[in-house]
Order: C-alpha cells, then structure tokens, then sequence
C-alpha cells in the first residue's frame, strides 16, 4: 500500500517536471523579441563621437556598442522611407553618418513626433548598434 | 563662331568626364531562405548598401549580419552568436561581395538584360570566389537589379551541429533586391 503511494507521488512529480520542461523549451523557442523602445540606453551619444569611435577602431566599437542600445543625438541630414513603410533619419552626413531605421510599427506609433522632424534639426533617436558599413547603423529605433 | 563650338564641345566632354557614372541604394534588399522538409528558415535585411559604377562595370554589395530579421527572436540570436559569430571582428560582422558584369551591357538601352557577374564573396572571414546571374534594368534616374544564388555554409567555415544539422538546408538560397539611384558626391 505504502509503495503504491510513492509511486503515484513519483509519477505526478514526473508529469509536473515533464510539464515545466516542456514550457521552459517553448518560452525559449518563442521568446518574444526585445523591445528596445522600452530599454533603457547603454550609452547616451551624439553622433560625431560615435562616428569617431568607429572611424578610429571598428573592432573596439563593435565589441563596445555592437547589439548595444544608444541613444544617439544629431543634425538630419536625410529623411527617406523605404517601400515596407519603415523610416531612416541619417544624422550628421547621408553617405557616412549615423542611420537610425525606424520599423513600420514604430513609424505608425510615433508618426505626430516624426512628423515634426525635419532636415537640419538636431534630434536624438534610440536603437539597436548593428554596426557599421560605410555609416553607422542603429536599428529598431524610435524618437526620444 | 567656330571657338564658340569647341568651347562648348570642351565643356560637353569636360562635364561627362566629370561627372561620376556611379549609382547606389543603402536601402537594398537581401533575403535568404533555408528550406528542408522540417523547417522553413526565411530571414531578411533591408539595409543593404550597394553601388554600381558604369565606366568599370563594377558592383559592391555588402550588409551587417545583425541587421537580419528572422520570424523568430531565438533564431536571430543564434544565426549571429553560433554561426555567423557577428561579434567576433568586423569581417564576421558583414557580408560583401564585390564584383564584374562581365557579360556585354548597354547602360543606355533600358531594357531589361540578363548579366553574369564573377567576383567575391566574404562572409564569415571567409572569401570565395562566385559567379551569379543576376538581372539588370539600366534607366537614367533609377536602376533596378535582382539576382538569386547559392551559398553552402560550409564553404564559409560556418559550422552547423550534427544536431540541428537536418534543418537547416545543404544550400541556402540568397536573393537580392536593388533599386538604384545616381550617387552625387
């Protein structure tokens, strides 16, 4: 009788184990992206410093602000959007700046504040380092 | 009367010669696609940067491995931290490939042609040499170029687990999409 009960025991503490292993592996599988609106920056830069750090030495940056949230500030030198409906402000040069790409959800989530944006104003986007080809690209980002 | 003529004659070559024949996009599109009967892996990047120089019939192409988008967030993380190591140098952040139409065309002709491109492709710290068939739409104010080809990911050093090593597909198929625009300086 006493074996019986350990053994049901074993079996429901089996399930339950089971059942957790099973939605660890599908959280993970699924995990939800990062919202990076809603981090807070790594690092809080105008552009020209971070033109700069990639200029002088693209691997120490890369290790520095690779995948890293920044908060970047600068002159528009460019406003274009892509045929998806996401954004790109190009800070300080339009060839060699900085490029903050603005997804279609956050153009549709910040269109009054974007809106008001214009060439040759200073403004200060937020967004992922993805690192740099002839500029500096932050993506998923969004006006602060 | 006739001065007057060379001068402009001087001025119309001095100008052409000027003048750069470059065309570029920062807004190319690159998608690959993985397919094998257990998954679908389809990711893609709309940050590609690309130029075309007319006189060398020239084209480079390259792209941030992290600028990927995957349906997934787990598969995002693992094509740049266990395959393409995009954090390790700024070879592995990247992809390039540079080369020449080496098939005639006519910049002028506006009509759509079929072209061979040979050159190189880097990913991974690895170069290879490629050739891609890729179509070609020359225009005055916009360009349009698309091209499909295969990569094996082994040839690029990049190792896969024996054990995911049935999803994901022997040779991944990479698509382009380019629309240009005249590059001024």
């Amino acid at each position: 009788m006493a074996n019986r009960k350990v053994l049901r025991i074993i079996v429901w503490l089996f399930v339950i184990g089971l059942i957790f292993a099973f939605s660890a592996i599908y959280y993970v599988f699924n995990m939800p992206r990062r919202n990076i609106a809603k981090e807070n920056a790594a690092f809080t830069m105008t552009a020209k410093q971070l033109i700069s750090d990639f200029k002088k030495d693209e691997n120490g940056a890369n290790a520095k602000y690779l995948d890293k949230v920044i908060a970047v500030s600068g002159e528009i030198k460019g406003i274009r959007t892509l045929d998806n409906h996401s954004m790109v402000f190009s800070l300080e040069d339009a060839m060699e700046g900085v490029s903050c790409t603005i997804d279609s959800a956050d153009v549709v989530r910040n269109t009054s504040k974007l809106s008001q944006l214009k060439g040759g104003e200073t403004a200060t986007f937020k967004g992922r380092c993805s690192g740099m080809l002839m500029d500096i690209q932050i993506i998923n980002s969004s006006p602060e | 009367m006739k001065e007057l003529y060379l001068i402009a004659v001087f001025c119309l070559v001095f100008i052409s010669a000027g003048a750069q024949n470059r065309y570029f996009t920062k807004d190319a599109k690159i998608n690959f696609n993985s397919s094998t009967p257990i998954e679908d892996i389809i990711a893609e990047s709309n940050q590609a940067t690309t130029f075309i120089d007319l006189d060398k019939n020239e084209l480079v192409f390259s792209v941030l491995t992290t600028s990927f988008k995957f349906r997934r967030a787990l598969m995002e993380e693992h094509f740049n931290e266990n395959y393409m190591e995009s954090a390790k140098n700024k070879d592995f952040s990247k992809a390039k490939f540079s080369g020449k139409i080496t098939s005639p065309i006519d910049w002028k002709s506006e009509k759509a042609v079929v072209v061979e491109v040979k050159g190189d492709l880097s990913m991974h710290g690895v170069t290879k040499p490629i050739t891609i068939k890729a179509n070609i739409t020359p225009g005055k104010t916009k360009i349009l170029a698309n091209a499909e080809f295969k990569v094996t990911p082994e040839d690029f050093s990049i190792n896969i687990p024996s054990a995911v090593r049935d999803k994901i597909a022997k040779e991944v198929t990479i698509k382009v999409d380019a629309i240009y625009a005249p590059y001024q300086q």
